[in-house]
């Protein structure tokens, strides 16, 4: 899996691309928590989606526990360009709730 | 040509292995007439059977998983296979949201299969291990 990040203003907008599952969740995991401890005015997470060809419950278990860290800044958690299957997945896991859905990081930024 | 065909797997319970198994699996099930969508769902299926051999029947330690892929005409049977530490309560284990590791785990992975597949079969003893089951038919295109 390869994932890239950028910083704009209080937002971190994180690119995913390939599969996000057991084998590839704990380094990205330590990734994220790095980077939020690094820049501690980071309130939103949006998580460019559009590359991720497959995602299962141990890759979702860690974008969860990184919104549980963000819900403590009381930060909001977005998911940019999901296809129809993460989107069904992201869905049927609750992420409904907790997170919205756009076209485009641009239109996230626009709206926080 | 047969309406049957099987294949098996043993595979160490190695986190880059499920991967693999995954995608093996489903390249073995695409010789049924299945959606793209029906497909990405089996892989989630085995996926999550298989990281849970990894993660709990194994606690990420070494052990041989078991994969069996066999289908019948329209049905789809995985079978996969620990030998591990087995699960005490299987119903509780099948709850939305259970997981012995609640920091990072969804508890969700027996959700997906059953959501995925049509029917989902769990044993297991103590110290013993754990075999999921799992079936899945081509829906008929014309129904």
């Amino acid at each position: 899996m390869q994932y890239s990040f950028e910083l704009e203003g209080q937002a971190l907008i994180v690119t995913l691309r390939g599969e996000l599952e057991l084998h590839t969740s704990p380094e990205f995991k330590e990734t994220l928590t790095k980077l939020f401890e690094t820049h501690s005015h980071v309130t939103n997470l949006i998580m460019d989606v559009k590359g991720l060809s497959f995602v299962d419950s141990s890759g979702l278990g860690v974008i969860l526990g990184r919104y549980r860290e963000l819900q403590e800044r009381g930060g909001r958690l977005f998911f940019v360009q999901a296809n129809p299957q993460i989107k069904r997945i992201l869905q049927m896991s609750g992420f409904q709730k907790i997170s919205e859905f756009a076209n485009s990081a641009s239109d996230v930024l626009e709206r926080i | 040509m047969t309406s049957t065909n099987w294949i098996k797997l043993e595979i160490p319970s190695d986190t880059r292995n499920v991967a693999f198994a995954r995608t093996a699996v489903a390249l073995f099930a695409s010789q049924l007439d299945w959606t793209l969508d029906e497909l990405e769902d089996i892989k989630v299926a085995i996926s999550e059977a298989v990281s849970n051999c990894v993660i709990h029947g194994y606690g990420l330690q070494e052990g041989l998983v078991k994969i069996e892929a066999s289908y019948s005409g329209p049905e789809l049977r995985i079978v996969i296979e620990d030998f591990g530490r087995g699960i005490a309560d299987i119903e509780e284990a099948q709850e939305v949201g259970f997981t012995s590791f609640p920091e990072e785990r969804m508890g969700l992975g027996f959700t997906f299969m059953h959501e995925y597949m049509d029917e989902v079969l769990v044993s297991s003893q103590l110290g013993k291990g754990t075999t999921v089951t799992m079936v899945k038919r081509v829906r008929d295109s014309e129904s």
